[in-house]
């Protein structure tokens, strides 16, 4: 005999509103979590809290003022930034840039994976819980890297170092002894966090399996960068399409199976030590030389015509299209923004898991706030 | 895959461009039933399909067998002014290593398409960026809301990117400009 | 009825309580601040920074500026919180640890009262500060509070359970002299326990018990890694988020009460308190400064040990915290009480417990490896949305 129940229980699901001020949130950046019980049942993400207008202003800008919007739109890895702007430049106008130029280039390109990596791994900590062991480890190299950036462009994030054509200014004369210096401590770093974190249980615990996308999904959504490849997808664009002088380095994709918020992980850390090889081939191939070419004009006017140029920044595939009618401003100038496509997949990761691993999973996507935003 | 700058000029005064060298053909033989121009560009190559294709066509991009469009990289605007707002999709193939730009040309009266979200999931937040900053209403899309502009004040018809809206007017801050012309305009 | 303090006979009984309740109520307070500012140097270094160094040489005059800080501080309520449960909730979480330290020995006769029954109130007090914790976030009219209330709720009174069997199973095996030179088994008088502990402390016979003992105590406290009611980086502080000032500071100064009593008695009943390795034939001073050394040398290294889980030990999920006190030191404590109970009843040798807390070590160990390493598959997510092909 089946007893029904005097009274239906009725339960309802709760709205958690995280942010956009929050330890957690990694910039201002606000999500509405419908939460039943510790379950999340759904997220609805509210960005544009650091909605500056960049693309706007650049129409309004010469193509070297434009730089340092480009700048500001990705800070934590800014030569990243600047490189696919100067690139598209360089693409249209048609300028050809010196060697060692480009080897620089690249040198400092990695050096600010490293440093955007390690800024990663610093607020991962945070997140799931270490109270700011791993934050001091990391902060710690990255001071390394950016006195060094100091040295060089005069300025600790935003540095308006590159111009289209080459760099700015000739680097200093240490330049090669404290670059290794930097690529010294960054491995002793990676070493003192793989000891801290990879191999303790709580850690794999509170990461494993949480927070999967698979290879598909990501792909359909957009995703790129080491999220991308901690799916399994082997793309890297310094690989399918090379730029700079990446066909002549020899260095790993690194990639992962499962797809959670481990191998994301995993992809980053590896991809530090991958980063240092990769800066240790190109200094032993760095030579004196010029580092703008012979003839530039002062005033840089373009041709018509457009392009869009990806470059493999440190959080995924940062391009720049640029559309160009004649003139030295750009005519439209579109930032694709890799944090952007990756936080579309926030959702399908977080929806089913619980409230702690949706901060974590945030976490792991490894946004910066003014790359969405712009 | 790649194309040649020199390649333009070179076409331009010899014969007409065959496109025989980038993917065109295979982009040719997959969107029968639609009316596509190709157009040399820098990188890619850019091909034109009129708006009441579009969705069709990058479905059949998509599932073609050779060429397998599956990563929507970009979906943006660009405002012609006059010559109505181009909706531009940059699409990759991740098995084939191919790319591809896709433009469509809205007229400035009739600024509605419909949605790429069925044919890629990265279309979703693109679109909604593209529908606030240019004023592009994508039809069947799953969130219309806007994505960056404020949701606290109703600025639907506001749309930043077109050229006809205004940069906001600098204002001379004390200190700056000394020695100058205080009343002189300020060049935008 | 009349006792005597400090070799002043004939004091009146609630006299000598009162002397000896302000003693330990201006000691505590001292001592507590003493942690605070040691936690913060210590997991400092941890950090490689230096924590405070400008307020008083070396810092040492931080917690007294905090204290004065927080004490100028406004004192709000948020409109819609419930006066009566808001308000008295920190005063339900500071009593009972005050309660606790009735029975806390220092050294022998350096204590409020001797109870025959201390364990068991010790227990029974300290259950108490989780209806101030709930009290605190109901009353707080906070979602964040309420989450955090509920998770420390529900961590605390699974992880009692533990901490009571594991306290269960070192009072049954404790040998009490009575008279004759007889042994009697099982006291629950926390001086009997340590003086019991005179020539060997009792980490020896129960190894596994001690390790539950330190993690059951680190969730009873509230402290990483099972810290998430006050998970700063999700629900920005729990059930306290809504409280300023003195209000704030009060559950502050319980935390670090508790976690100065939990260092006594595990002192007191794992290392064997004053009575090991100096033993209770020690009387008179200066045999009894070095038992206090003694003492103070154990439960800081308790301390030393919380402190540097802390830094190096990332945050459990609640649900991973709940399933590992019920799944794995539930089981293994009443294993455990049941071993000593056959060991009692059968007369079999003590090195029997050795044996076996050390057996149960080596299966804690390989329980959480297995559990972490092979992961079982999570709930199945909610179907990711599918792209309609045309």
């Amino acid at each position: 005999m089946v007893v029904e129940p005097a009274v239906e229980f009725e339960t309802q699901d709760l709205l958690i509103n995280v942010g956009p001020q929050h330890p957690s949130t990694h910039g201002v950046f606000r999500m509405v979590l419908e939460i039943d019980g510790e379950v999340v049942r759904d997220l609805v993400p509210y960005i544009g809290y650091l909605h500056r207008g960049a693309e706007k202003l650049c129409e309004n800008n010469d193509f070297r003022q434009g730089i340092g919007y480009m700048d500001r739109t990705e800070y934590l890895a800014a030569h990243n930034a600047e490189l696919s702007y100067v690139m598209a430049v360089e693409k249209l106008a048609d300028i050809e840039v010196p060697e060692r130029a480009q080897w620089i280039r690249m040198i400092l390109c990695e050096l600010n994976r490293i440093s955007s990596h390690f800024m990663f791994l610093g607020a991962f900590g945070v997140d799931v819980g270490v109270f700011g062991t791993p934050f001091i480890y990391a902060w710690r190299e990255r001071e390394t890297i950016i006195d060094l950036f100091e040295e060089i462009s005069g300025d600790r994030m935003m540095y308006a170092y590159f111009r289209a054509g080459g760099l700015a200014w000739e680097v200093p004369a240490n330049f090669r002894e404290r670059v290794g210096e930097v690529l010294k401590s960054a491995r002793q770093g990676v070493k003192d966090f793989d000891g801290l974190l990879t191999e303790n249980e709580i850690f794999l615990a509170r990461t494993k399996n949480v927070g999967i996308i698979s290879a598909e999904d990501a792909i359909e959504i957009g995703m790129s960068g080491p999220s991308l490849r901690a799916s399994g997808v082997p793309l890297d664009l310094r690989k399918t399409e090379p730029y700079l002088y990446y066909d002549q380095i020899d260095f790993e994709v690194i990639t992962a199976e499962g797809g959670d918020v481990f191998d994301r992980y995993w992809v980053r850390m590896q991809e530090i030590l991958q980063s240092i090889s990769i800066v240790e081939q190109c200094l032993e191939r760095l030579e004196d030389g010029p580092i703008m070419p012979e003839k530039m004009p002062r005033m840089l006017r373009l041709p018509e015509g457009e392009v869009y140029i990806r470059t493999e920044a440190p959080r995924g595939e940062y391009g720049i299209y640029m559309v160009s009618k004649g003139g030295n401003k750009p005519y439209r100038l579109k930032v694709r923004s890799a944090c952007l496509s990756n936080l579309q997949a926030l959702k399908q990761m977080s929806v089913g898991q619980y409230v702690a691993d949706a901060i974590i999973i945030l976490g792991s996507i490894d946004i910066v706030l003014s790359e969405v935003d712009r | 895959m790649t194309t040649e700058d020199g390649a333009t000029e070179a076409a331009e005064t010899a014969a007409p461009d065959t496109f025989a060298d980038t993917i065109w053909p295979d982009v040719n033989r997959t969107l029968t039933a639609v009316d596509v121009q190709p157009e040399r560009g820098v990188l890619d190559l850019i091909v034109h399909i009129p708006p009441a294709d579009i969705i069709r066509g990058l479905n059949m991009l998509k599932h073609d067998e050779a060429l397998q469009f599956n990563y929507l990289r970009s979906l943006t605007a660009v405002d012609n002014e006059a010559d109505g707002v181009d909706v531009v999709y940059h699409l990759y193939s991740v098995p084939k290593n191919l790319n591809l730009t896709v433009k469509t040309t809205l007229p400035n009266d009739q600024k509605v398409l419909d949605t790429a979200t069925t044919v890629w999931r990265a279309a979703d937040w693109l679109e909604r960026e593209t529908a606030e900053m240019f004023g592009v209403t994508f039809t069947n899309h799953p969130d219309p809301r806007p994505l960056l502009m404020p949701e606290d004040v109703d600025m639907s018809d506001t749309h930043p990117l077109l050229k006809s809206h205004p940069f906001a007017e600098i204002e001379l801050l004390q200190g700056e400009l000394l020695g100058h012309n205080r009343d002189a305009e300020v060049e935008d | 009825m009349n006792t005597e303090i400090f070799g002043i006979e004939n004091v009146n009984v609630w006299l000598d309580a009162l002397i000896r309740v302000l003693i330990i109520v201006g000691f505590m307070t001292v001592v507590v601040m003493a942690l605070i500012y040691a936690e913060r140097k210590i997991l400092a270094r941890f950090q490689q920074r230096l924590g405070p160094t400008r307020t008083g040489p070396v810092g040492t005059l931080q917690s007294i500026a905090d204290a004065l800080k927080l004490i100028g501080k406004e004192d709000l309520r948020p409109r819609n919180a419930d006066p009566w449960t808001f308000e008295l909730a920190p005063f339900l979480v500071f009593i009972p640890v005050f309660l606790g330290f009735v029975i806390v020995p220092f050294v022998l006769d350096w204590q409020i009262r001797v109870l025959e029954l201390g364990l068991l109130y010790f227990v029974a007090v300290s259950g108490v500060n989780i209806v101030g914790w709930i009290m605190a976030g109901w009353g707080s009219d906070n979602r964040y509070a309420m989450i955090g209330g509920m998770r420390a709720a529900a961590q605390g009174i699974s992880y009692e359970l533990p901490l009571v069997l594991s306290l269960v199973a070192v009072a049954m095996i404790v040998e009490v002299p009575v008279g004759d030179g007889e042994l009697l088994r099982g006291s629950l008088n926390l001086n009997e326990i340590i003086a019991a502990q005179h020539e060997v402390p009792n980490l020896v016979w129960q190894p596994l018990v001690m390790i539950v003992f330190i993690i059951a105590a680190l969730a009873e406290l509230n402290r990483t890694p099972f810290d998430i009611p006050v998970g700063e980086s999700e629900v920005v502080g729990g059930p306290f988020v809504e409280y300023s000032g003195i209000r704030w500071s009060m559950f502050f100064l319980a935390e670090y009460a508790a976690l100065l009593i939990m260092s006594l008695i595990f002192a007191a009943v794992f290392l064997g308190g004053w009575a090991w390795p100096f033993g209770i034939w020690m009387d008179e001073a200066p045999g009894r400064w070095l038992q206090a050394i003694a003492v103070a040398i154990k439960s800081g290294a308790f301390f030393f040990l919380i402190i540097w889980i802390r830094a190096s030990v990332p945050r459990l999920r609640i649900d991973q915290l709940m399933s590992f006190s019920w799944k794995v030191l539930l089981p293994l404590m009443l294993a455990q009480v049941l071993v000593n109970g056959l060991v009692l009843v059968y007369d079999w040798p003590e090195i029997i417990l050795t044996a076996v807390g050390l057996v149960g070590v080596v299966a804690l160990f390989v329980i959480v490896d297995r559990a972490v390493r092979h992961p079982r598959p999570r709930p199945a997510p909610v179907a990711p949305l599918q792209s309609e092909a045309v």
